[in-house]
């Protein structure tokens, strides 16, 4: 293969894995068990695998794929970034011409920046938490695209949709795009999410931190590329410059996405930042550039001014204690967020040490009523899943989101377990509850409840309403040890606003 | 010409509107009720049960729609094994479907299909097998097209309609399954209705030739039971505020959606914790599918399953009032077959 050749094929690579990615999350999502889980992703991640069994003090025996990653890593180098990374690909792909291979000389030591962010999370997770994994490219591109950029882009289309409605001569038309494209496309179920906002701006600020320069993210913050950037420190190909071709003509330097090649320094590069695109290697008029092994005379790679001293890294490791100390000081653990319902099997514990905030669970809800967490369960679980019944309940015959949980933070639950596991106990609000404050008629929360048994039972009463009259109730009940929270009623309640019967978490 | 009007470009100007927009995209996707229009119609005060109302006299359109011809039972009660033989065997009996379908009219199927929680041997939802076969007695006797439909409330339509069999059923009798799209909901005056007096109501309902309406007969925590009246909940929106005077409300909405023909799947009945069901020791095995264009009729016999009567049920009665049918069931004429 020619040099050119390289270069299509990454481009190949790289869209291909793009395109599987977004695939995967926008024509499976809301779908139940009909999704097909995206965790090979997360599992090939080390940052992710590494966080969760440190963090969680557990053998998962599926999320040592990462190890893949890393023998390849040792092999070809930060090859991740270049040819596989999903995010990698978008800001490679948004980036303004005006930046391509501008090296700002001033930034150069703020590569240090994401081996801090790699220490620091790695740490974090030593100490039982997975916080800073909310960071790794993989969980923040998933995040967005199932909390804000699909559920936006539904929006948009289902209102354009309804707007056209307003035209009968349309009808068949509509109802045979709405049947064929709209629906399997992007389904029925309502997606609203609190957290749509933050998440969406996390990473729009990420991809626009690529009008400073190319690539900014990878070059500066990105933990996993900071990870996977130590370890090619130690890799077997390597880029090397011929001095005796070398023509000095620099368009190696200009074109260099990372702009590691340094003109100054016979244009040579450093390991940890090439992400082995390749361009230098077919932009070379004379053949130059080659990436070579180093089998024999293999030793690690020069040490940088910008790589992590002894000081730094010691400085990323208080920091890990410090953000765990005060996650420790959390008030959550003495005293729960009355309304936090956590997926079905997972408890505080869990969460907090093994979700990897990838937001697969959320994608995965049938109903859409598994958000990412703000501050509901404090900061330091900030992107974990908790089920908002208002938004969408649990779905019965589901069990979806602890299939597709990469890491075990949601245990992959038989459906006869997940159907008799509490999240939560629902208490109706005689205050607003119909039928006991107003002695209006009303049993829908009763109707809808999925349990054999039925979770409410009602209690027929005789009374007398506001206009004088006498009326027979159904007051409503919920039975302690029947009801685990799916959170049917709380959703299905036909008050405007806050329901009357509301699902509260359950101290587990 | 100061200098901030020269930096303002074309480009610059598109690129500010596509943020804006971004933005108030996103907006929509911050937190907000369920999809469902919080504001309700004008439905005058709810009003108890009034058992001296007089009956309402009702427009000849809303009437029974097919008279039975002399000779012709007004009511068909088929028992037997064979789901399919006896839906067949009840629909023959009233004079066969070309008496309701002519050739080239436009079907509707409604089924009550209320969640995805369980598949129909749970009797939570109507037999496939029933539903498939007034598919394919519809499509013989010439109906241009044929749609099943219902609006679940526990679930999505997609999901619901996959779980209870009735996707695979209909699909494979040639009938379409079609989704209940929320921008087709028409608010519809219920001149007839004593409490409502408009709804919004499903337009390929209303619009339909043939509306043929296929209950389960089951249990219902609420109503009681849930037959052929109740079932046309599923053809409005806001269902939730019907639960405030749901009997009356019941009967004023069937004052206004008349079904041609109502069958009434009783294949299996659901005996207790309905609507939704989940226990198979609720499930009795009945294997009679009762058949009418008399929508109180077949809910009037339906009851019995049950040992009850019609007038036991409130919107049962309450259409009988209103004059939407016969409740007494020695006043018509029922022909009863083994098949």
């Amino acid at each position: 293969m020619n040099p050119a050749d390289w270069r299509r094929l990454r481009r190949i690579s790289q869209a291909f894995f793009l395109i599987l990615f977004l695939g995967l999350s926008i024509l499976t999502n809301a779908r139940g068990q009909a999704a097909p889980g995206a965790a090979p992703f997360f599992r090939l991640d080390p940052l992710l695998g590494l966080a969760a069994l440190l963090a969680g003090r557990t053998w998962i025996a599926p999320a040592f794929l990462f190890l893949v990653t890393i023998f390849i890593t040792l092999l070809f180098g930060r090859s991740w970034c270049g040819w596989f990374c999903p995010l990698g690909t978008l800001l490679e792909w948004i980036a303004p011409r005006m930046t391509r291979g501008k090296s700002v000389g001033r930034l150069e030591k703020w590569r240090l920046g994401k081996h801090l962010v790699w220490m620091a999370a790695l740490g974090g997770a030593l100490l039982g938490s997975s916080f800073y994994t909310f960071l790794d490219p993989l969980t923040m591109l998933n995040r967005a695209v199932a909390s804000a950029l699909f559920p936006a882009l539904r929006h948009a289309v289902l209102h354009s949709e309804a707007w056209l409605y307003r035209f009968p001569l349309l009808w068949d038309a509509l109802d045979a795009a709405h049947q064929a494209v709209i629906v399997p496309l992007f389904g029925s179920t309502p997606r609203y999410f609190d957290a749509a906002l933050p998440v969406f701006l996390l990473l729009a600020g990420v991809i626009s931190l690529n009008w400073i320069t190319e690539r900014f993210w990878c070059r500066y913050l990105c933990p996993l590329g900071g990870l996977l950037g130590m370890l090619s420190k130690f890799a077997l190909l390597r880029r090397e410059v011929e001095p005796d071709a070398c023509t000095a003509c620099a368009r190696c330097s200009r074109g260099c996405p990372t702009a590691t090649i340094d003109p100054e320094d016979n244009f040579r590069s450093d390991p940890a930042e090439c992400i082995v695109c390749l361009d230098c290697m077919a932009d070379c008029p004379t053949g130059a550039v080659k990436f070579r092994w180093q089998i024999p005379g293999w030793k690690p790679a020069t040490w940088k001014d910008y790589d992590p001293s002894r000081r730094a890294a010691l400085g990323a490791l208080a920091a890990a204690a410090g953000t765990a100390a005060l996650a420790g000081i959390d008030p959550v653990r003495q005293h729960p967020s009355a309304n936090l319902v956590r997926p079905p099997g997972a408890s505080l514990a869990s969460i907090e040490s093994l979700c990897v905030r990838c937001g697969e669970c959320v994608r995965v809800c049938p109903t859409q009523g598994l958000q990412p967490s703000l501050f509901e369960s404090g900061w330091h679980t900030l992107f974990t899943p908790r089920l908002v019944p208002r938004m969408g309940f649990c779905s019965y015959q589901c069990n979806a989101c602890g299939q597709v949980c990469p890491s075990g933070a949601i245990p992959p639950l038989e459906l006869a377990v997940k159907q008799s596991t509490p999240l939560g106990l629902a208490r109706i609000d005689s205050d607003r509850c119909l039928p006991w404050a107003y002695n209006t008629p009303c049993a829908v929360c009763e109707e809808a409840c999925p349990l054999p048994d039925k979770a409410i039972k009602v209690e027929e009463v005789q009374a007398v309403n506001a206009q004088g009259m006498e009326v027979t109730l159904q007051r409503p009940h919920v039975v302690r040890e029947q009801c685990i929270g799916c959170g049917v009623c709380e959703n299905r309640c036909p008050l405007d606003g806050e329901a009357a019967v509301r699902v509260y978490s359950i101290l587990t | 010409m100061p200098e901030w009007k020269r930096s303002v470009q074309r480009r610059e100007f598109l690129k500010w509107c596509a943020a804006a927009g971004a933005g108030a995209l996103l907006n929509a996707c911050g937190q907000r009720l369920p999809e469902t229009p919080a504001a309700l119609p004008p439905t005058g005060q709810p009003q108890p049960p009034n058992e001296n109302t007089q009956p309402t006299e009702i427009a000849e359109s809303q009437a029974p729609t097919t008279a039975p011809a002399a000779g012709q039972p007004n009511l068909a009660v088929a028992r037997g094994e064979s789901p399919d033989a006896i839906t067949r065997a009840a629909v023959a009996a009233l004079g066969g479907m070309e008496r309701f379908v002519q050739p080239g009219a436009q079907v509707v199927i409604k089924p009550n299909i209320c969640t995805d929680y369980y598949s129909y041997e749970y009797a939570a939802t109507t037999n496939p097998t029933v539903v498939a076969a007034l598919v394919s007695l519809a499509l013989a006797a010439g109906a241009k097209r044929v749609r099943v439909m219902d609006l679940p409330f526990g679930g999505s339509a997609e999901s619901a309609y996959v779980r209870s069999g009735i996707a695979d059923a209909v699909q494979a009798a040639g009938g379409e399954m079609a989704l209940m799209n929320p921008n087709k909901y028409v608010q519809t005056p219920i001149p007839n209705g004593r409490d409502l007096k408009e709804w919004p109501i499903y337009n390929d309902i209303l619009e339909a030739d043939v509306l043929i309406n296929v209950p389960i007969a089951k249990h219902h925590g609420n109503a009681g039971l849930t037959l052929g009246c109740k079932n046309l909940m599923g053809t409005v929106l806001n269902r939730g505020q019907f639960h405030r005077n749901l009997h009356q409300r019941i009967a004023d909405l069937n004052s206004r959606v008349r079904p041609t023909l109502t069958v009434i799947d009783a294949v299996r009945i659901l005996m207790n914790n309905g609507p939704t069901g989940g226990n198979l020791n609720d499930v009795q095995m009945t294997n009679t599918v009762i058949a009418s264009p008399d929508i109180i009729s077949a809910d009037s016999y339906a009851a019995t399953l049950f040992g009850r009567h019609g007038e036991d049920v409130d919107y049962i009665r309450f259409g009988a009032e209103m004059g939407l049918g016969v409740i007494d069931l020695n006043a018509i004429k029922i022909e009863e077959i083994n098949a």
